[in-house]
């Protein structure tokens, strides 16, 4: 359907697309009850998921980092740490998921990329906010920050966060891409 | 294309600050970032609060949109305040709440990071509230470039940047006219557990995806169609240009480094 050298620049113009509906989902967030306001649950994961399926696991790490740098552009650069966090944790999840689909298809594979995604994230997120993001604020704002105060921080904010996080993305991506298997699959034949 | 954007925190004005090349505001908000850090005496911070009321006041926004933008750092600011009043354990006390010692050196250090927090807050604000994203976008274009010489794809980056801008307010309206769509069908978005949740949000992403894929392929087709090529040799619609003003904000920000560096002990 589409020539090559057409596809390179409707690749270039889909991802941009799904940065800004990902951008969209950003501000749709949500606090979780019992965690701390400043860490919000939203679903801008999705389209980053979607453009990993579909063309590749780069592509998914594409649309979370333009997401991220748009969100600078737009609100000001208040928080460049948590702007860097989110792309970590972005890329921490997405890539898995990618990585198994391409090799193995099927929604088992999407089920068990969730799965190891989330464990990633959520113990990547760990040990990086326990060796540099933690730190990196307590610097910036000049607190001291004890070592069990970091665990607290991580055990009672952290590893929960992105766990629940990464569970409640599943729970919505998997009917999701039970419902456009077809599509995304017509897609990727047409994008080679 | 004249849609203007309905989120971001721009506000239009004529003033020096709105007109400067966004890559003179963008060079001075980082070297300002780092220059806080220098801060040590009161001299100095009184050098940088100067420097900072002076470019807000410059730019003749009206100064509760300020307000507005510093409203989420607030509390940070003030709970650091109060936790360095009760950790830091230098100087004289004070006075004494219940056991709590309050020191000179906690009041003066919580103070000190406070006003740290609170600068660098302002300055980055004042960025945002003096230069459209398209702008933003566009200097960050320039400012990359040295990284074309290592196969860095800046034009394609700045290419989907402005797109992704460009469609944010597009592409708002379209999720607020699916969700609506999909309420009077019955679908509950804001209330269930979180599972059901996440579940009433597929039928709301399933067309968002289809229609922005089909956008996609007709915007791609429609700038082939008018000879787009790619970054080569492309010229601009709105090329940046250093100006008089700019050189002068750059030698009157080197004053500033000058004074600072001049009154830190």
């Amino acid at each position: 359907m589409k020539n090559t050298s057409s596809s390179k620049l409707v690749k270039l113009v889909i991802l941009a697309l799904l940065g800004t509906i990902s951008l969209i989902l950003f501000f749709l967030n949500f606090p979780l009850p019992f965690l701390p306001p400043y860490l919000k649950i939203d679903f801008s994961e999705v389209p980053a998921l979607m453009a990993a399926l579909i063309f590749s696991p780069f592509a998914g790490v594409i649309v979370v980092a333009i997401k991220n740098i748009l969100y600078l552009a737009v609100t000001g650069a208040a928080d460049p740490i948590g702007v860097i966090a989110n792309i970590i944790a972005g890329v921490m999840f997405v890539v898995p998921v990618a990585i198994l689909y391409h090799k193995y298809k099927g929604v088992k594979s999407i089920i068990s990329g969730l799965v190891s995604g989330t464990i990633i994230m959520a113990i990547g997120m760990s040990i990086l906010n326990y060796l540099l993001i933690l730190p990196a604020y307590a610097w910036f704002m000049g607190w001291e920050m004890t070592d069990k105060v970091k665990w607290l921080t991580i055990i009672g904010g952290v590893l929960p966060f992105n766990a629940i996080k990464g569970i409640v993305i599943g729970l919505l991506f998997v009917p999701l891409f039970i419902k456009m298997r077809s599509w995304i699959e017509q897609k990727q034949t047409s994008f080679v | 294309m004249s849609n203007s954007f309905i989120i971001g925190q721009y506000v239009p004005g004529s003033s020096i600050v709105h007109r400067l090349d966004p890559r003179t505001k963008m060079t001075i908000i980082f070297f300002f970032v780092i220059i806080v850090f220098l801060a040590n005496s009161v001299g100095s911070y009184g050098v940088l609060i100067v420097f900072a009321l002076l470019s807000m006041f410059i730019t003749r926004i009206p100064i509760h949109y300020i307000v507005k933008g510093l409203t989420p750092v607030w509390f940070l600011i003030i709970f650091t305040f109060i936790l360095h009043l009760f950790v830091t354990r230098e100087g004289t006390v004070l006075f004494e709440i219940y056991t709590f010692k309050v020191y000179s050196g906690g009041v003066i250090q919580g103070f000190a990071i406070a006003m740290r927090f609170f600068l660098l807050i302002l300055v980055t604000s004042l960025l945002t509230l003096t230069t459209t994203p398209i702008e933003i976008t566009d200097a960050i274009e320039d400012m990359l470039e040295p990284l074309k010489k290592i196969k860095f794809p800046v034009h394609e980056l700045a290419l989907m940047m402005s797109i992704s801008l460009r469609f944010i307010p597009t592409l708002m309206q379209e999720t607020e006219k699916i969700s609506k769509a999909q309420a009077s069908r019955g679908v509950d978005f804001k209330t269930g557990p979180i599972k059901e949740r996440a579940k009433a949000i597929v039928p709301l992403l399933v067309p968002l995806f289809v229609s922005a894929f089909k956008r996609a392929e007709d915007l791609a087709m429609a700038m082939e169609a008018r000879g787009y090529h790619g970054g080569e040799g492309r010229t601009k619609l709105r090329a940046l240009k250093i100006e008089k003003r700019d050189i002068f904000v750059y030698i009157l920000f080197a004053i500033v480094i000058a004074l600072l560096l001049y009154t830190r002990n």
